[in-house]
C-alpha cells in the first residue's frame, strides 16, 4: 500500500526496532562551508543510512529506509545504488517494485536516477512491453523529457524485439500530430528508421527514404517555420547521400513569399506538395536550403548562393549574420581552389 | 531605441512548442534595453552577495534535493568568485579544503557528500574546488587525494564500448567522460588504456542534427575470442543537446594530443565540423530572444547554454574549424587595438557575442543577486556559474597558442622515453597552451561587465590550472611574456 508522505513517522532515532543501528553524522570533524539546512528528518534517515552502509547491512528494512530517503530527494544516488544492491540481494519480488516506482513517478520525482532505476530493473526482469506503456504515459504530461525518451530508446535498442519496434513508427506519429515541433520525437523517428538496423519489410531501404521524405514534406507544409523538420529532412538526404538539388522543386516556393493572393493555383505535385496559405514566407531554412544547393552546383550558381546568404544576413535571419557571411567567404575560397 | 525585434513565426499553425515560445518572447521583451550597447549593468556586489550567503550562512532546506551534488554547489560557488576576480580569506579556503576533503570516498574518487559513493561527477567538481582552494603539503587538500585508488575506481567503470558509468551500477553519459577526461589532465592520471574507445564513443553521440546525445547503444558480434563491438548500428541515444554538445566537444579537445600520437591524420577518425558549426549557431537565440542560447531545437533559451553552448566556439577553433571563435593563432596581431575601435573589426568569430552578453546582462541577472535561466525564475548558484563563465567566453577569445606549447616542451623537465611519457607531456602542453588573446576582448557596456577569462575547457581560470597541474606533473610552468 502507498504510505502518504504525510503521515506522521517517528525517526528512526526513536524507532525501537532501529536501536540496533549506529547512525553516523555526515560531518566528524568538520564545520563545513557551505552547509544545507536539512529537515530533522532528512538528518535522521541519512544518519541511519550511513550506518547501515558502515555495516553493510542489506535487509527488508534497508529497503523502508532507502525508500523514505529518495521520497525526500530523489538526486540521493548513493541511497538508490544501495537500494538496488539490496533488492539483488534479497532476491526481492521486481515487478512489485517497479510498481512502487510507477507510484513515486506520478508524485514527480522527475530526477535522471528514477529512470535509470527502472532501466536497471527491466534488464532484470525482461519485460520491457509494459515499459514503453509507461514510458508514453509519461511524455503525455513532459512532452520532451530528455531521460524519458533516450529510456525509451534504450529499452528498443537493448531488447531489440521486432514486437516492440513494430509500433514505433504509430507511436512518433501521434506525438507529432500533437506538436509538429517537437524535436524529441522527429529525432526518435531517426532513430527508429535509420539507427537501428534493418528490420521485416523494411529492407528496401530506398523506398524507406522515400517514405521519409513524404512524411517530412507533407509536415513542412504544414507548418513551413519549423527547424525540426528542416533538420530531419537534412538529416535523411545526408543519410542517404541524396543531393540537395534533388529536392529543388519542393524547397524552392518555401524560399519565396507567398505569391499575391490572385496567383492562379499551382498544378497539385504530389512530391512536392506547397505551403499552407497561412505559412509565413520565405522561410530561413528553405532559403538556406537552396543556397546549399547553388552552393553545391558551383560555379555561375556561387553567385544565387550569395545573394541567398545575404539575404539570409541582412535581413531574415539577422543573428547569424556572420556564420552567412562565413558560408559566403568560404564558397569563393573553394571556387578559386577549384575551378581550373 | 532598439527597434522592436520581429517575433519568431507559427504559420499560423500553433502548438505546445510555439505557445511556450511566444509566452518566452512577451516577458523577454520586456527586458530588452533601450539601447543595444548600454544594457544593464554587472550588479557584481549583489551577485557576490547572492554567492556569499549561501556559503556562509549555508543553503535553505529546499537544496535538501541538491544533497548529493554538494561538490558542485562548492564549485560553481568558488568558480563564480574566479570568474568575478575575487578570492575567499585563508579561513574560509581551508574550511572549503577539509570540507572538500570529506567528499572523498576510501576506495577512490569523490562522492557528493561524505559517506556518498565515488560518481564522476562529482569528482570533476572536488577536483577543480581545490584547484581554487588548494594546495600543497598537509592539510592543503592536494597531496591527501588518493590518485591510485581513484585511477582504479576509473577503470573499474570503464566499459568495453569507450564509456563509463558515472558510478557503480550508475548510468552512462558523455558528462562522465568530460569529467573524467578534466580530473585526469589536472591531477596527472593520463595512461593510453584509460583512454582506449574513447574517441569512438564520442563519435558515436553526433547526431544527424550536428550535435551531441547524451551516449549510445553498442551492439557487439559474438566471435570465438570474444564479443567485437559493431561499428554500425551504434545510435545516440537522446537528441542533439547543449550539455552534452559541450562535454563531447571538450572531451575531444582534449583527447587530440592522444589520438596524433596513435595515427597519422589522414587514417584519422572525426567528427563532423559542418554540420556540428551549423547546430551550434542555430542554437543561438534571435534578437526577440536577445541572442540568448537554446540548448535543443524547438526548446527555449536558458542562461546556462551560454556556457554549455556559447563555449563550443573556442574549442571548434583550437580543432582548427577558421574563424568559429575569432582569429587562431597565425592571425595573432601584435599591435594592441584602439579602445574606440570598430567591434566587427576585431571580431571574427561565427556567433554574435554582443548579443549574448545583452542576454546574459539583460534577462539573466536576478534583480535580488545571482544570475538564472531567463526571467521571471529565481536564481541559483549554477546558473550563476554558468551565465558568468558564458559572458567571459563572450567578452574574450581563448585561443590554443603554438608558441606557448613550445614554450611549454622547450621547459619539461624529465626525459620523454616511453610512450606513456610522450602522452603527458602532450597533454600537459596542450591543456595549458590556451591563451588569452591581447587587445581582442570586447566588453559589452561599462568595463565594470568585464569577466576573468576562463579555461575553454576546464572551466578554471589559467592561473589555478597552471598551479595545480605544475604541482602534480612536478614541472615548471614557464611564465608568461609580459603584456603591451
Amino acid at each position: 500500500m502507498d504510505l502518504p508522505a504525510e503521515e506522521e513517522q517517528p525517526l528512526y532515532s526513536q524507532r525501537p526496532e532501529w536501536a540496533d543501528v549506529v547512525p553516523l553524522e555526515q560531518y566528524e570533524s568538520v564545520a563545513p562551508l557551505a552547509p544545507i539546512f536539512y529537515t530533522d528528518e532528512y538528518r535522521d534517515a541519512t544518519n541511519y543510512f550511513r550506518g547501515i552502509v558502515k555495516s553493510d547491512e542489506m535487509s527488508p528494512r534497508v529497503l523502508e529506509l532507502t525508500e523514505n530517503i529518495i521520497r525526500q530527494n530523489p538526486g540521493h544516488y548513493s541511497a538508490w545504488q544501495y537500494r538496488y544492491k539490496t533488492l539483488m540481494a534479497l532476491k526481492s519480488p521486481l515487478d512489485d517494485e517497479l510498481q512502487l516506482m510507477d507510484e513515486l513517478a506520478i508524485k514527480h520525482l522527475k530526477t535522471y536516477q528514477v529512470w535509470h532505476h527502472r532501466r536497471l530493473l527491466v534488464q532484470q526482469t525482461r519485460n520491457p512491453g509494459p515499459e514503453l506503456e509507461f514510458i508514453a504515459n509519461s511524455l503525455q504530461v513532459d512532452t520532451k523529457n530528455y531521460h524519458t525518451w533516450s529510456y525509451r530508446q534504450w529499452i528498443l535498442a537493448y531488447f531489440n524485439d521486432d514486437a516492440l519496434w513494430s509500433h514505433e513508427l504509430d507511436f512518433v506519429e501521434k506525438m507529432l500530430e500533437s506538436d509538429v515541433r517537437n524535436n524529441s520525437a522527429w529525432h526518435h523517428r531517426f532513430f527508429v528508421v535509420f539507427q537501428s538496423g534493418v528490420r521485416n519489410g523494411d529492407e528496401d531501404r530506398d523506398a524507406v527514404v522515400r517514405r521519409e521524405l513524404a512524411f517530412v514534406k507533407e509536415r513542412i507544409a504544414i507548418a513551413p517555420n519549423n527547424a525540426s523538420a528542416w533538420n530531419y529532412l537534412r538529416g535523411v538526404l545526408d543519410h542517404a547521400k541524396m543531393p540537395y538539388c534533388e529536392l529543388q522543386a519542393f524547397v524552392l516556393p518555401y524560399s519565396l513569399p507567398q505569391p499575391p493572393l490572385d496567383t492562379p493555383p499551382e498544378v497539385v505535385d504530389l512530391e512536392s506538395p506547397l505551403p499552407s496559405k497561412d505559412a509565413q514566407l520565405p522561410c530561413v531554412a528553405a532559403v538556406e536550403f537552396m543556397a546549399d544547393i547553388h552552393e553545391a552546383a558551383g560555379g555561375g550558381d556561387l553567385v544565387k548562393a550569395t545573394e541567398l546568404w545575404k539575404s539570409l544576413a541582412n535581413e531574415h535571419d539577422t543573428i547569424r549574420k556572420r556564420y552567412w557571411e562565413f558560408r559566403i567567404a568560404e564558397s569563393l575560397k573553394t571556387k578559386s581552389a577549384g575551378d581550373g | 531605441m532598439m527597434r522592436q525585434p520581429r517575433r519568431s513565426p507559427h504559420d499560423s499553425y500553433e502548438t505546445e512548442t510555439t505557445d511556450h515560445q511566444t509566452e518566452t518572447e512577451t516577458i523577454l521583451l520586456k527586458h530588452l534595453p533601450l539601447s543595444p550597447d548600454s544594457p544593464s549593468p554587472l550588479q557584481r556586489d549583489s551577485h557576490l552577495q547572492f554567492l556569499i550567503r549561501n556559503l556562509i550562512q549555508g543553503f535553505p532546506s529546499r537544496y535538501i534535493s541538491q544533497d548529493a551534488s554538494q561538490p558542485w554547489l562548492l564549485y560553481w560557488t568558488l568558480q563564480s568568485f574566479s570568474v568575478m576576480g575575487v578570492a575567499l580569506d585563508p579561513n574560509n579556503k581551508q574550511k572549503a579544503i577539509d570540507t572538500i576533503m570529506a567528499w572523498q570516498h576510501p576506495d577512490g574518487g569523490f562522492g557528493g557528500g561524505p559517506g556518498q559513493a565515488a560518481h564522476l561527477l562529482p569528482t570533476y567538481a572536488a577536483v577543480c574546488a581545490l584547484a581554487i582552494v588548494g594546495r600543497p603539503g598537509p592539510g592543503g587538500g592536494w597531496d591527501q587525494i588518493d590518485r591510485e585508488k581513484m585511477y582504479k575506481f576509473f577503470m573499474s567503470i570503464k566499459q568495453s564500448d569507450g564509456a563509463f558509468l558515472v558510478a557503480h551500477h550508475a548510468e552512462v553519459d558523455v558528462r562522465g567522460t568530460y569529467c573524467l577526461l578534466v580530473t585526469v589532465h589536472l591531477l596527472n592520471m593520463l595512461t593510453p588504456e584509460l583512454l582506449e574507445g574513447i574517441p569512438g564513443f564520442i563519435m558515436s553521440c553526433q547526431t544527424y542534427e550536428g550535435g551531441f546525445s547524451s551516449a549510445s547503444q553498442p551492439y557487439f558480434s559474438a566471435e570465438p575470442e570474444g564479443p567485437i563491438l559493431l561499428d554500425s548500428p551504434r545510435p545516440p541515444l537522446g537528441e542533439a543537446h547543449g550539455g552534452y554538445t559541450f562535454c563531447s566537444l571538450a572531451s575531444w579537445v582534449m583527447l587530440q594530443p592522444y589520438l596524433a600520437l596513435q595515427k597519422p591524420s589522414l587514417q584519422r577518425p572525426s567528427l563532423n565540423f559542418k554540420t556540428l558549426l551549423r547546430w551550434l549557431v542555430q542554437m543561438q537565440g534571435s534578437e526577440i530572444e536577445l541572442g540568448g542560447f537554446r540548448g535543443r531545437t524547438n526548446k527555449l533559451v536558458d542562461g546556462c547554454y551560454s556556457w554549455w553552448v556559447g563555449g563550443c566556439f573556442a574549442l571548434l577553433s583550437s580543432l582548427g574549424i577558421v574563424g568559429a571563435h575569432g582569429r587562431d593563432d597565425n592571425h595573432q596581431s601584435s599591435t594592441a587595438h584602439e579602445e574606440d575601435e570598430s567591434w566587427d573589426d576585431i571580431d571574427d568569430s561565427l556567433w554574435d557575442r554582443a548579443a549574448l552578453q545583452r542576454y546574459i546582462l539583460c534577462a539573466g541577472q536576478h534583480p535580488a543577486g545571482g544570475l538564472r535561466d531567463k526571467p521571471p525564475k529565481a536564481a541559483d548558484s549554477y546558473h550563476t556559474l554558468y551565465c558568468l563563465a558564458g559572458l567571459s567566453a563572450a567578452q574574450h577569445n581563448v585561443f590554443l597558442s603554438s608558441t606557448r606549447q613550445d614554450a611549454i616542451v622547450h621547459g619539461w623537465r624529465t626525459p620523454v622515453e616511453s610512450k606513456h611519457e610522450q602522452l603527458r607531456q602532450a597533454c600537459f602542453s596542450h591543456s595549458l597552451s590556451w591563451t588569452e588573446e591581447e587587445g581582442t576582448s570586447r566588453v559589452l557596456g561599462a568595463q565594470n561587465n568585464r569577466m576573468n577569462a576562463t579555461h575553454p575547457v576546464f572551466n578554471l581560470t589559467m592561473t589555478h590550472t597552471e598551479g595545480m597541474m605544475a604541482h602534480f606533473y612536478k614541472q615548471t610552468i614557464p611564465s608568461r611574456p609580459k603584456k603591451t
